[in-house]
């Protein structure tokens, strides 16, 4: 197991950073490759009044007369040497942008994560234990979470509590308070597919036989959930978790918009409007990491966490989405 | 063959298949035979959805540009379905007049996701080896990266309109569709009756078009219906941040958009919004329907 384990975990981890440089690469190539040329039609448009000479002095200094794959390399070597560049708005190096903002996203992505796993668990929870005809009614909440725009919900949340009962001020978005319903219109698409999973699993797991035998011995419902449903249920959730902090991390685009935080998503609302490629090009490069770092160490708890799991090459396969099968989205379960 | 070896391996217990085959069979034909109310439902809905979209000067009497002065800000009312907005134009005709943009953007960013996404997971999943491995590096790489941060990325690139951004959530959407692809296909070449006819002397591209693709059709049909509703939520959220094509357009999510600066009257928010909330709620309860009766 463990030098199985050791190897696992080297190819997982090698698997990531190559994932990482190649979605770099790619939103390079997006970015550049792409039509459009942000640089020098801000630099030609007469009101900034540059000459000929100094648009081309200019271009050279942003190594932007080079051809694209001289850009990549050094934008790379840039990059793995933990320099994202210089923002070409405001000549700041968007490492210092983006750390201004990253608490903000971060502590409301964090909410939004706590408020979609407890969210999820309850209606887990409540479908198997409320009386059948409304767990029915329950089940169909996530598909309904699925179906609304999260700016909706942002926009419903945000007249409820501040326009109408005036918890706070869209002014000062920073309060716990408004972080928290920032936080729940975030976290409730994001609980929707955990739940998804979830209640599948909870299904699947009652129905086994160790669960049979254990309501043949007379153990309670609740109890049977505590002691034996809820841990094989929950573990594939870890998975799920992992897979939406990408959802997480897009999604406080809108949030931001709507809550009026100065986070990562008004950072690149803004980047987008005035197209400061660098700053795009970091934060898409910093998802990425995210993610797959997020993912890596998911893929590398679950061994220690399941024991049932083989390790079966180090690729993570199997469906992303909740929809195909929901059952174990990732690995392969040796059939007891 | 590492690498293909685990999505080969589904689990036979799924929740649908908990009886055994035969026992199975009749229930099963009546579930066929018989649709559910709430599926009635939702076909409707999407019928009449299409019907704005093709023939919307069929369902509105008033000009979806053209606004009355005198009538702004009219709550909803017998004359005003959704009420009127800022300039006095009728919420409804503009709703109506915006799904043809909505729908239509939708449907090429499931059409992308499809062709692409299904070409990527048909080719690396039937050829395996190395292609296999590249193909799923580049959609790993999709993945990696938020899809909506991607289509915004995208659209950003490509210039603010409806089309681009219909392209860049038919980008972001691909990787989901080259998945259930490719593990569709993996189901399928390791089967008994495509091993009985490559013995029988099939070509591979027989086995592919007769045997490998309709298998597959099913589960990427359900998964497009699914995400042409996500889809709509996707091209909503991207005009809602203005990504989309400018005011003069009334698609759903540039509605809600414009909606939302104007508090006092909340139907500008809430007719679009409720219409994307019922349409994509159908969409969902189309596509779960066609999982269970698989």
């Amino acid at each position: 197991m463990s030098s199985d384990y050791a190897r696992y975990a080297v190819r997982r981890v090698l698997q990531a950073a190559v994932v990482v440089l190649l979605a770099y690469v790619f939103t390079f190539v997006v970015i550049s490759v792409l039509p459009g040329d942000p640089v020098s039609n801000t630099l030609r448009n007469p009101e900034n009044g540059f000459t000929e000479d100094e648009i081309t002095r200019i271009i050279a200094y942003y190594g932007l007369d080079q051809p694209v794959y001289v850009q990549l390399w050094e934008s790379l070597t840039r990059f793995l040497s933990g320099d994202l560049g210089v923002s070409l708005r405001s000549n700041l190096p968007v490492s210092q942008m983006l750390g201004d903002v990253l608490p903000s996203t971060l502590r409301l992505a964090g909410t939004a994560l706590v408020v979609a796993v407890v969210l999820a668990f309850a209606l887990a929870f409540a479908v198997q234990y409320l009386p059948p005809r409304l767990g029915q009614v329950l089940r169909s909440f996530p598909s309904l979470f699925l179906s609304v725009p999260n700016f909706i919900v942002g926009l419903l949340l945000l007249q409820v509590f501040s326009f109408q009962l005036g918890l706070f001020r869209v002014i000062d978005s920073e309060t716990p308070l408004a972080t928290f319903v920032a936080a729940v219109a975030l976290g409730i698409p994001v609980s929707a597919q955990i739940a998804e999973v979830l209640i599948a699993n909870l299904d699947h797991e009652s129905r086994q036989e160790y669960a049979a035998v254990a309501r043949s011995r007379g153990l309670g419902r609740v109890r049977l959930f505590w002691k034996h449903l809820l841990k094989p249920s929950s573990l594939p959730v870890v998975t799920v978790i992992a897979l939406t902090v990408g959802e997480l991390l897009g999604g406080s685009l809108i949030t931001e918009a709507i809550f009026g935080r100065a986070g990562v998503g008004s950072l690149v609302q803004r980047s987008v409007s005035t197209q400061d490629l660098p700053v795009l090009q970091a934060v898409v490069a910093l998802a990425a990491v995210v993610f797959v770092v997020v993912n890596l160490l998911a893929d590398l708890l679950y061994p220690l966490l399941d024991p049932r799991v083989r390790l079966d090459g180090g690729r993570r396969t199997g469906s992303t989405t909740p929809t195909t099968d929901p059952v174990r989205p990732q690995r392969e379960v040796v059939a007891p | 063959m590492t690498v293909t070896a685990v999505t080969a391996v589904t689990r036979p217990t799924g929740p649908e298949r908990e009886p055994t085959a035969d026992a199975a069979r009749p229930a099963a034909r009546r579930r066929t035979t018989r649709v559910p109310v709430t599926v009635l439902a939702s076909f409707g809905v999407v019928a009449l959805v299409v019907a704005w979209s093709v023939a919307p000067g069929l369902f509105t009497t008033h000009d979806p540009a053209a606004g009355v002065p005198a009538d702004l800000f009219q709550s909803p009312s017998a004359a005003h379905w959704f009420g009127t907005d800022h300039l006095g134009r009728d919420l409804f005709s503009r709703v109506v007049h915006g799904t043809a943009s909505s729908v239509s953007s939708a449907l090429v960013a499931v059409a992308i996701g499809v062709v692409v996404g299904g070409l990527i997971g048909l080719v690396g999943g039937f050829l395996g080896g190395l292609v296999d491995s590249v193909l799923a590096r580049f959609v790993d790489v999709l993945l990696a990266i938020p899809s909506f941060l991607l289509a915004v990325v995208i659209v950003s690139a490509l210039g603010f309109e409806t089309i681009n951004a219909a392209i860049a959530t038919g980008v972001s959407a691909v990787a989901v569709f080259a998945r259930v692809m490719r593990s569709e296909v993996l189901k399928t070449r390791s089967a008994v009756f495509v091993e009985a006819s490559l013995l029988l002397g099939g070509s591979r591209w027989h086995v592919l078009l007769r045997h490998v693709l309709p298998n597959a059709s099913r589960s990427v049909l359900q998964l497009a219906v699914l995400q042409f509703g996500l889809s709509i939520l996707v091209i909503a959220g991207l005009a809602f941040l203005g990504y989309g094509d400018p005011p003069p357009a009334s698609d759903w999510g540039l509605l809600v958009s414009v909606g939302k600066d104007y508090p006092l009257a909340p139907w500008l928010v809430w007719a679009p919004a409720l219409v994307t909330i019922a349409t994509v709620l159908s969409v969902n309860r189309i596509s779960r329907w066609l999982r269970t009766t698989d």
